[in-house]
C-alpha cells in the first residue's frame, strides 16, 4: 500500500513515501543550509543529506538576515552543489539504506546560548535518534507533527516516524478546531508537543479517541489541566520528557516524576541540586559549559527517592526564559534592544503566563518620548524571531526600579 | 467593551495584523479576531495591567464574552 509520509492542510500537500523517495531521487543539487517554511522541503533536505552523508545546517524559516549572519557568518546560504545519489532507492530498501548511511552524517541546529547569541549544536544520527524506537508495535502509529521541524523535538518525531514508516500529519500552527479535525479524520495515535500546544486545545471542544500517547516536555501540568486533557484524549497516556537541544531526549517520566534508567545511570549525576549530564550523551559544540566530563544543564531538581533514583524539576539555574517551549536568552534580547534607535538601556525579564509558561517583558530607558513601543518593536522585528520580542515594552526613568515579586527574571 | 477593543487592537497592530472595528460577546479570540498564542499571552498581560485580573487564572478563555465575565 502506498503509505502517506506527510500531510499538511496548510499547504494542501499530501505525499506518500513513494513520492518522497522519488523527490529525493530526482534532486540534482544539494545545499548544506536549509531555511524553508515548507515542512516537506525541510524533511526532504534532511533525508537527502543522510543519503549523501553530508552535513546539514537547519535554520529557522523566520530567522532574520541579521540573525543568520550572526549564526553562520558571511556565507551564501542559497548556494548549492550538483549531486547525484549513488544508486537507485526503492521503497523496500529505503530504510535499510538510510540506516547504513548514518555513520558520518551530522545535523546542525541552533539553540539559544547562555551568554548572548544562539549556539551551534551538531548531532550525529546516534545522538539525535537515541530514544527512537523501531518495532512492529509502532507500524500503525500516526504522528501529529506539532513542532517546528528545525528544532530537536521536531527532528525526533520525524525520525521516529521515518524508521517505522509512519505518517506525519501537520498540527503545528493550526487552530484548535482544525487540530481536532485533523486528529480525528487522519486517526492520529501519537502527539509530541509543548505544554502550550496542549493548553491551547482546552477547554476541550470534542474528543480524540484515536490518540494513545501524548508526550510533553518542560513544565508541569496542574490537576485541572490534566483532567481537561483526559476528557479531550480519553484513551491517551501522558508522558513528560526531559530533552534539550544539547542532549536530545534523555529521560521520560510518568506524571511529574523522573526515574533514571539503568542504561544511563552512570551518565547522570547531581551536584548542588543541579542535573549534570555526561559529555558522551551530548551533541558536538564548542560552547558547552563542560566541567571536566560533565555538562551543567542549569536545571535544578529535587530527589524524591534514592532507589530507584527518582526526582522532579524545581526551576532553572540560569536566566533562560521558556516561552511556549522555546528558550529565550534575555541577554540576547537586551543586546538587540540596546542597538535600537532611541533606546539608551534595557532590561528583559519574564512574567509567568498560563498560556505560554512565560512571556517576555522589558523595561526601556528611552532618549525621548517620541520613541514609541511600536517604533522599537518594528526595529526588533527585523532582527529577532517573533517569540523573542518582548510582548510589552515599558518605559522607565531608570532600570531595576519596577521589578516586583510578580515579575520574575528567572 | 470599548477599552477591551482598544487593548485587542493594540495587540493586533503590534504584530502587523489589521485592527478590528467591532467586537461582540460571541467573538472568538482565535478564530474571529485572529489572535495566536503569543497574542493571547500579550493580551493577558495588558488586561492584567489595566484591570489587575488574570483572565486565564481558572483555565483558557476563548471568547470576548468570557473575558468580560472575568472582568465584571
Amino acid at each position: 500500500m502506498d503509505k502517506i509520509f506527510y500531510s499538511d492542510i496548510r499547504s494542501g500537500k499530501s505525499l506518500t513515501y513513494r513520492q518522497l523517495i522519488e523527490d529525493i531521487q530526482n534532486k540534482t543539487t544539494y545545499s548544506p543550509y536549509c531555511k524553508s517554511s515548507d515542512f516537506y522541503v525541510v524533511f526532504q533536505n534532511i533525508i537527502q543529506s543522510l543519503f549523501l552523508e553530508k552535513e546539514i545546517v537547519l535554520l529557522d524559516s523566520d530567522f532574520t538576515d541579521a540573525e543568520v549572519k550572526n549564526l553562520v557568518g558571511e556565507v551564501d546560504i542559497t548556494k548549492s552543489e550538483p549531486v547525484a545519489l549513488e544508486k537507485q532507492i526503492t521503497e523496500d530498501d529505503f530504510l535499510e539504506l538510510l540506516n547504513c548511511k548514518t555513520g558520518t552524517w551530522l545535523i546542525t541546529l541552533f539553540t539559544s546560548g547562555t551568554t548572548g547569541l544562539p549556539k551551534k549544536v551538531s548531532h550525529t544520527f546516534a545522538s539525535i535518534a537515541r530514544q527512537v524506537k523501531k518495532s512492529d508495535r509502532h507500524i500503525d502509529d500516526v504522528w501529529g507533527f506539532a513542532y517546528n521541524p528545525t528544532h530537536i523535538a521536531g527532528l525526533q518525531v520525524l525520525f521516529q516516524a521515518l524508521v517505522n514508516r509512519n505518517s506525519l500529519i501537520r498540527l503545528f500552527g493550526l487552530d484548535s478546531s482544525e487540530i481536532v479535525n485533523e486528529i480525528n479524520s487522519k486517526g492520529i495515535t501519537h502527539i509530541s508537543a509543548t505544554p502550550t500546544f496542549y493548553r491551547l486545545l482546552l477547554p476541550p471542544i470534542g474528543t480524540c479517541p484515536t490518540v494513545k500517547r501524548l508526550t510533553s516536555g518542560g513544565e508541569i501540568f496542574d490537576e485541572h489541566t490534566l483532567q481537561q486533557l483526559a476528557s479531550l484524549f480519553p484513551n491517551a497516556k501522558l508522558t513528560n520528557v526531559y530533552a534539550s537541544s544539547e542532549a536530545g531526549t534523555l529521560l521520560a517520566s510518568k506524571g511529574n516524576e523522573f526515574v533514571i534508567k539503568e542504561d544511563i545511570k552512570d551518565k547522570v549525576c547531581i551536584k548542588e541540586n543541579e542535573l549534570l549530564i555526561h559529555r558522551s550523551l551530548l551533541g558536538q559544540s564548542t560552547s558547552f559549559n563542560i566541567d571536566g566530563e560533565w555538562y551543567h544543564t542549569g536545571d535544578l531538581i529535587e530527589v524524591s527517592c534514592q532507589d530507584p533514583f527518582t526526582f522532579h524539576f524545581i526551576s532553572r539555574k540560569n536566566e533562560m526564559i521558556n516561552v511556549g517551549g522555546y528558550k529565550v536568552n534575555p541577554t540576547e534580547v537586551e543586546k538587540y534592544l540596546r542597538e535600537c534607535l532611541g533606546v539608551l538601556d534595557a532590561s528583559v525579564y519574564a512574567k509567568v503566563n498560563r498560556i505560554m509558561g512565560s512571556v517576555i517583558l522589558c523595561d526601556v530607558v528611552r532618549e525621548n518620548d517620541r520613541v514609541t513601543e511600536k517604533f522599537i518593536r518594528e526595529q526588533l522585528q527585523a532582527k529577532l524571531q517573533e517569540f523573542k520580542i518582548p510582548r510589552v515594552i515599558k518605559f522607565v526613568e531608570q532600570l531595576n526600579v519596577t521589578r516586583t515579586g510578580k515579575i520574575l527574571r528567572k | 467593551m470599548r477599552k477591551l477593543l482598544l487593548i485587542i487592537n493594540t495587540v493586533l497592530e503590534n504584530r502587523g495584523k489589521a485592527a478590528v472595528a467591532t467586537i461582540n460577546e460571541s467573538s472568538s479570540l482565535k478564530n474571529d479576531l485572529g489572535l495566536d498564542s503569543l497574542d493571547l499571552a500579550e493580551l493577558t498581560v495588558r488586561i492584567e495591567a489595566e484591570y489587575d485580573v488574570d483572565i486565564f487564572e481558572d483555565g483558557i478563555v476563548t471568547t470576548v464574552g468570557e473575558i468580560l465575565k472575568k472582568l465584571s
